[in-house]
């Protein structure tokens, strides 16, 4: 709230999906391949394989370019990222974590240093030399990991640091340990996954057939890994959360860990097939490969991202930057004087603060196509019973009066046709997109809150009778205020529920 | 439940504040190394002054020079956000995208640079289209940074801007408060840049004086708009010269600048590790100023002495065990690196 707030086009998702991912993928390369680099360095001396020390020579100049340069500058991103999107929440990490970030700065100096000499030492240094940066740059590097990992999973699970205000109790919390085995498995397959594309481009023969394999057997040792530790990861995560998650976004939770697990096994599969067939592993394969691991690697983000919900720092922050602690506060004064950037038009300001970190007018998670044909007195009852909907959103916790503010501004922006004027639909057609449009934010079918059943067999009277007395049905429900048409569409649909909507 | 508060500094503010200084002069050395060494190796580029293996043998060093500066630059940041968290992102905010296409513009550097040295050391020319490139993104970097960071001193502007745009397209259109800032950096880019290149190639006459030139000419540049600059802000400093004056800082001022004087003085005596501490030195004495500048300006938005001061000292010291230890490993890492050994020629690469 003590900050402006910057109303671009793009989700706050979104941009930094864009950005993390990308980081994520290299910078945990960074790290495994460091080790892959030093340990493939020391083995092929010690056999005098100069032509795999030629190969790891190759490797490292593509190691370089990539982590020194992308993965450095994508890391610096994130930071000027999450500054823009979400400022209160790094503030209160950098209040409390400094030092932690401060420790993981002294690790990435020493990487960066060693990585360049590492690259430059191949001409110039003795074998025992260039191996002693090798290994020094993979322990800064694994070291930052260790660090940054603890600020990271405490965003999830702060732990006892809710009561104690402990920096280590925060730092060394519940998901601190799988998560960290996780992630250093990721390094590992990530390291095969790029070695396989480097390798994938040498000439058909037994080198290629060895380097192949060696790369596949990484990747492989990576993802059994993983397979153990996600599942440590999971349990690890207090149930509230995960049942919370489970219940009110069961679809794209149940989403990503079935792409998770797809993914593992496709990895599994696919490097399986490399180890038998390593000859004919060609780029494009290697590049299938590398986009499995970044879209197992962008889902499983997703997931923490998603599971963390309604909050951006779980129990401390919500993800509109709110502060629980300041709860009590919002509810007597509101938002509004909180509100230090303003622009003359409270409702927008409102809008941005309470609702736009997630939501876009027309881009991702739009609220113009989701609220068309809504009604200012539905709007209001949605921005107040925010907490009940879908998605696990934040409560809204100004007054009564910023809420009419906000559905005011969102009124003025969304189309106020009937629904049957904005679709041209009728029937159970029509009946469905009022199912979506008046219940379905909060009753979608196949989740906890599904309704289906307890409808089956209602007479249309019957039906209709409920939606005159909507509000009074349960806490947060809203007032039925469609007009005629719609209430009748809706009705029949309604009673088609049961049978999947179908009559 | 209370739940615990984030408004608090871990440390002593004069310890973080010496942090700060410290760590923020040694990325402006590094920075002014890079940006100033860029420009001149473009300039003595187009001029042809260099022999083209001097020329490709500097080419090679800049992409290890922009490395130092990105990775040195983390930690003045941070410290920085630790202490003028409001002040920093709602200038960012307000400027959000120009901040953010920073990272664009280093990135394009760095590849740029890195393309540079592998074709120098491949073909032992330097491209100059490239150079320029890099040129071009380092600009751009400390044109947003000089915008955004003399916006972060002015709140009532920050607010007024903002409550026309909420875009991010936002540039500060407050030039006069920080274009001669901007061009003071350079200059002072140029001056390190200069040193910087008169070290590297004291064994090129070429190379030898073009750096001097850039050192002297550079220097001078530099102290005049710097004086510029700070004439340009009177409208502060007749508000706030009693303050500023009762702060260490004209001291400061005067000792920075005999330290660049005799910096310049030790270099031309050929003694220049000296004139490197010394000219070190001057650059933090400068960044000392700026500090007590950023404090002058914010008098009335904004007190140090508000912060609740909380030390967390067990991380702490962890990190400066960790500091210590990075300098230790730098500096063993740098000798391996850079020791002659004889042998190293008969022990030549790939070999078991």
């Amino acid at each position: 709230m003590h900050y402006p707030f910057w109303d671009q086009p793009i989700g706050y998702g979104v941009l930094m999906a864009v950005i993390a991912v990308f980081h994520v993928f290299v910078s945990h390369f960074a790290i495994g391949g460091g080790l892959y680099l030093v340990v493939n360095e020391q083995l092929a001396r010690r056999a005098g394989d100069t032509e795999r020390l030629a190969f790891l020579e190759q490797l490292s100049k593509f190691f370089a370019m990539v982590t020194l340069v992308a993965g450095a500058l994508t890391g610096v991103g994130i930071w000027f990222v999450i500054g823009l999107l979400a400022p209160a929440a790094t503030e209160a990490l950098i209040h409390n974590y400094v030092w932690g970030w401060a420790t993981e700065w002294t690790f990435f100096v020493v990487e960066i240093a060693a990585a360049m000499l590492y690259f430059y030492g191949w001409k110039r240094l003795t074998a025992k030399a260039h191996l002693t940066l090798g290994w020094i740059y993979f322990g800064a590097a694994w070291l930052s990991l260790v660090v940054i990992n603890g600020i990271l999973t405490f965003m999830l699970t702060p732990g006892r640091w809710l009561v104690t205000g402990d920096f280590w109790q925060g730092f060394f919390n519940p998901t601190y340990w799988p998560s960290l085995v996780l992630r250093t498995g990721v390094c590992v397959m990530l390291a095969g996954l790029y070695a396989l594309l480097v390798a994938s481009r040498l000439e058909a023969g037994d080198f290629k057939a060895r380097t192949v394999r060696l790369a596949a057997g990484w990747a492989v040792v990576g993802l059994a890994v993983i397979a153990l530790a996600q599942a440590w990861y999971w349990k690890a995560i207090p149930a509230a959360v995960t049942a919370r998650a489970l219940e009110t976004m069961p679809t794209p939770v149940r989403a990503i860990v079935l792409s998770l697990w797809l993914a593992a096994a496709l990895g599994a599969v696919g490097m399986a097939l490399v180890i038998l067939a390593p000859r004919r592993f060609g780029t494009a394969a290697a590049l299938a490969f590398m986009a499995l691991g970044m879209a197992w690697f962008g889902a499983f983000e997703w997931s923490r991202e998603s599971l963390r919900k309604p909050y951006i720092l779980t129990g401390y922050m919500y993800g509109n930057g709110a502060e629980v602690a300041e709860t009590a506060n919002y509810r007597r004064d509101g938002f509004l004087p909180q509100i230090t950037f303003r622009t003359g038009d409270d409702g927008a300001d409102l809008f941005r603060h309470a609702c736009r970190s997630c939501h876009t007018l027309d881009g991702y998670k739009a609220l113009r196509p989701a609220l068309a044909g809504a009604d200012r007195a539905y709007i209001l009852a949605l921005i107040q019973g925010a907490h009940l909907l879908r998605g696990n959103m934040p409560p809204f916790l100004g007054t009564p009066r910023e809420a009419g503010l906000i559905a005011d501004h969102l009124y003025q922006r969304t189309d106020h046709r009937t629904l049957a004027a904005i679709y041209p639909l009728d029937g159970l057609a029509l009946g469905r997109r009022a199912y979506d449009l008046r219940c379905g934010k909060c009753h979608a079918v196949g989740t906890a809150s599904d309704k289906a059943k307890s409808l089956a067999g209602q007479s249309a009277e019957d039906l209709s009778g409920m939606l005159d007395m909507a509000a009074s049905l349960g806490e947060g429900m809203p007032a039925y205020t469609g007009d005629a048409a719609e209430r009748k569409a809706l009705v029949a649909y309604l009673q088609t529920l049961s049978q999947g909507g179908k009559p | 439940m209370t739940l615990p508060d984030y408004h608090f500094i871990s440390a002593p503010l004069w310890l973080v504040t010496a942090l700060h200084l410290l760590t923020l002069t040694l990325h402006l050395a590094a920075m002014s190394c890079l940006l100033g060494g860029t420009l001149i190796a473009l300039w003595a580029g187009v001029r042809k002054q260099w022999p083209a293996p001097d020329a490709a043998g500097f080419a090679r060093v800049l992409p290890a020079a922009t490395a130092a500066t990105v990775s040195l630059g983390v930690a003045p940041l941070l410290f920085l956000q630790l202490v003028y968290p409001r002040q920093i992102y709602a200038a960012t905010i307000v400027s959000g995208w120009f901040w953010l296409a920073v990272i664009g513009a280093v990135i394009m550097a760095y590849y740029a640079l890195y393309r540079t040295s592998f074709q120098a050391h491949r073909t032992g020319q330097v491209s100059l289209g490239l150079l320029a490139l890099a040129a071009l993104g380092l600009l751009y970097t400390s044109l947003v940074y000089s915008s955004v960071f003399a916006l972060a001193e002015q709140p009532d502007v920050l607010r007024a801007l903002y409550a026309k745009d909420q875009s991010g397209w936002v540039w500060n259109p407050a030039v006069g408060a920080y274009g001669l800032r901007w061009l003071h950096m350079v200059l002072g880019a140029l001056t390190v840049g200069g040193f910087f290149v008169s070290v590297l190639g004291r064994k090129s006459p070429a190379m030898a004086a073009t750096g001097r030139a850039a050192l002297v000419g550079g220097m001078a540049a530099a102290a005049a708009v710097g004086f510029l600059y700070l004439v340009s802000l009177d409208t502060y400093l007749d508000t706030y010269l009693g303050p500023y004056m009762r702060t260490p800082a004209m001291p400061v001022l005067v000792v920075a600048l005999a330290l660049a004087l005799a910096a310049l003085h030790l270099h031309s005596r050929k003694r220049l590790a000296l004139a490197g501490l010394c000219l070190f030195l001057s650059v933090f004495g400068m960044v000392y100023l700026r500090h007590v500048l950023r404090l002058v300006r914010l008098r009335g938005s904004f007190d140090l002495a508000a912060w609740r001061i909380a030390p967390q000292w067990s991380p702490f010291l962890l990190f400066l065990v960790c500091f210590i230890l990075m300098l230790v490993v730098l500096v063993w890492m740098a000798r391996l690196f850079f020791r002659p050994e004889p042998e190293v020629e008969t022990q030549r690469k790939h070999q078991p």
